[in-house]
């Protein structure tokens, strides 16, 4: 088992945002997070790239526990993240912003410069290499973030919603882009509110509502799963 | 290719022409060198890594502080009391550094408690009877020594802080290009990405601190040395840090060249004003400061972001 959660729980205050949360991560594996808004989902993604302490529970990432570790440690572990919210270095060029995250595995200028080279080829950003983070659209930000996420080197990337506020056509690029990357073996924690590319991608899936998990298994399944569906329309009346 | 042309001649200039400016000139230029290389020093950490330091003073005065004590108490040579001074500040700047970012300041936070590290300094310099207290410490005058970093006439200072100046121009041009160098540019534009994507910020940010503190005392040295005079409230005073940071801030935070253009700009601009402007008292200050809000309204990237206007370079 590449990342193993048991009983992950996270209190801001009174509220719950996460409790007893428990999942499994295979290596190579496209695990989806979903859930109604609030739900908890990018919390978790906060607890496992250790940008919050959880108030309870256990997380072993490759069987080593990374709870208390700080995010670059974490990241040099082979857990890599991307931001809900895209975090470009606004004043740095796209290769620069991959060059960052290169160096996670070099010392050396030259070979975070090729690295970096090749991943914003692989993710299309090519032609934009020395174009400021600031100057590019939205769909490129997202890319710029997939490839930084990537230069680090990850075993599994933890992607927050990359195609919130896509068009169609470059969701389906995206989602191209996503299967290119598990195919080089990267495992992927995928948190989206688009539910045909998530249903296309996952392998499993795993619903969130109020900080728990209520639902798991084949995407199919649960998609028909009367909780989660209550969860998302409401309940009958 | 236009602008190596440009910076081989400006340098050949600076090497070569001294020797037959009168005086006056050459003290004007001895403070430009002298502004530039704490602007350079500022620089790496207020410029690369973003983190406003307020309280440079502080590296500024144990420099001149120690060497000077050092050479007046045990007859050390300015040259390893130099060093001695920079690892002293190094060494302060650390422990500042530390308690400021392990405990999360960011911004005019972090702003605040350097200038407050540094008036600490000031008023324990001034109530304490060893260094001089308020008065301060003179280094006699007599023979010229090269060896003790005493010299006849202002010329060979010059050639000193030129040196000074030009070694950490290459120290940010090597930093620039370094792991350290794209961390530091990294925490500067956003520290949570930049620990996302396995950058250690703390670390960084301390190992710009040790840099940035370590130039700055050196700066010192060369102050008390030139001046053969120093005192807590110019060298532990707020001024020392303002020109710093206004060097660099005016002539390109986070570039190379910012501080030295910043520099050459900034002190002609406060000489003139103050030889033209006679008898009315504070006019000069009143022009200098007209000057600096234009260039902060109209150049929020100083001069070398208005020449380049491209403020993080990265060519190879």
């Amino acid at each position: 088992m590449l990342l193993e959660v048991d009983g992950l729980t996270k209190r801001f205050g009174g509220l719950s945002a996460v409790s007893g949360f428990s999942l499994g991560v295979e290596a190579g594996e496209i695990v989806g997070l979903i859930g109604p808004n609030g739900a908890g989902k990018t919390t978790v993604f906060h607890l496992l790239s250790g940008f919050h302490a959880p108030t309870a529970g256990a997380i072993r990432f490759k069987g080593v526990s990374v709870v208390g570790a700080r995010p670059h440690e974490i990241c040099r572990r082979g857990l890599a993240r991307t931001f809900q919210i895209v975090q470009p270095f606004v004043n740095l060029t796209a290769l620069e912003n991959v060059m960052v995250g290169a160096f996670n595995r070099t010392d050396d200028p030259a070979a975070a410069r090729a690295r970096a080279g090749e991943l914003l080829e692989f993710v299309g950003l090519g032609a934009r290499r020395d174009t400021p983070a600031r100057a590019l659209t939205l769909p490129d930000r997202k890319r710029l973030e997939m490839a930084r996420g990537l230069a680090t080197g990850p075993e599994l990337l933890l992607l927050d919603e990359v195609m919130s506020g896509l068009n169609p056509t470059e969701i389906e690029a995206i989602i191209g882009l996503i299967r290119r990357i598990h195919a080089h073996g990267i495992a992927l924690l995928i948190i989206e509110h688009v539910m045909r590319a998530i249903m296309a991608l996952s392998q499993r899936i795993v619903v969130l509502h109020h900080g728990e998990k209520i639902a798991e298994g084949r995407p199919a399944d649960v998609a028909r799963d009367a909780r989660v569906i209550e969860a998302y329309l409401g309940a009958e009346p | 290719m236009a602008a190596e042309v440009a910076g081989g001649l400006a340098l050949g200039l600076l090497l070569v022409a001294p020797p037959f400016l009168p005086p006056y000139f050459l003290e004007i230029l001895i403070s430009v060198m002298l502004f530039g290389y704490l602007g350079a020093a500022w620089n790496i950490l207020g410029g690369y890594a973003g983190q406003f330091s307020f309280g440079h003073a502080a590296y500024f005065g144990i420099g001149a502080y120690t060497s000077t004590l050092l050479f007046l108490r045990l007859g050390v040579t300015p040259w390893l009391g130099m060093l001695a001074g920079g690892a002293l500040a190094a060494a302060f700047g650390l422990l500042a550094g530390y308690l400021s970012f392990r405990y999360g300041l960011r911004g005019p936070y972090f702003s605040l408690v350097t200038l407050a590290f540094a008036e600490m300094l000031r008023v324990v310099a001034v109530n304490t009877k060893a260094v001089g207290s308020s008065l301060g410490l003179v280094i006699p005058s007599r023979e010229a020594a090269p060896i003790d970093f005493v010299f006849g006439g202002k010329l060979p200072y010059y050639y000193v802080i030129l040196a000074m100046t030009l070694g950490a121009v290459w120290i940010t041009r090597r930093l620039e290009r370094s792991k350290l160098g794209y961390a530091l540019r990294a925490i500067r534009e956003n520290e949570d990405a930049a620990e996302a994507s396995g950058v250690d910020a703390l670390g960084m940010k301390l190992r710009a601190m040790a840099l940035s503190s370590f130039l700055t005392a050196l700066g010192g040295t060369f102050y008390a040395q030139y001046f053969a005079y120093i005192d807590p409230s110019i060298t532990f005073g707020p001024a020392v840090s303002i020109q710093g940071l206004l060097q660099a801030i005016v002539g390109g935070a986070g570039t190379v060249l910012g501080p030295v253009v910043g520099a050459f700009v900034l002190t002609p601009v406060s000489e003139l004003s103050r030889a033209m402007i006679r008898g009315r008292a504070g006019v000069d200050v009143m022009v200098y400061g007209l000057v600096l809000i234009l260039v902060i309204s109209f150049l929020p990237n100083g001069l070398m972001g208005w020449v380049r206007r491209r403020p993080a370079p990265g060519r190879s």
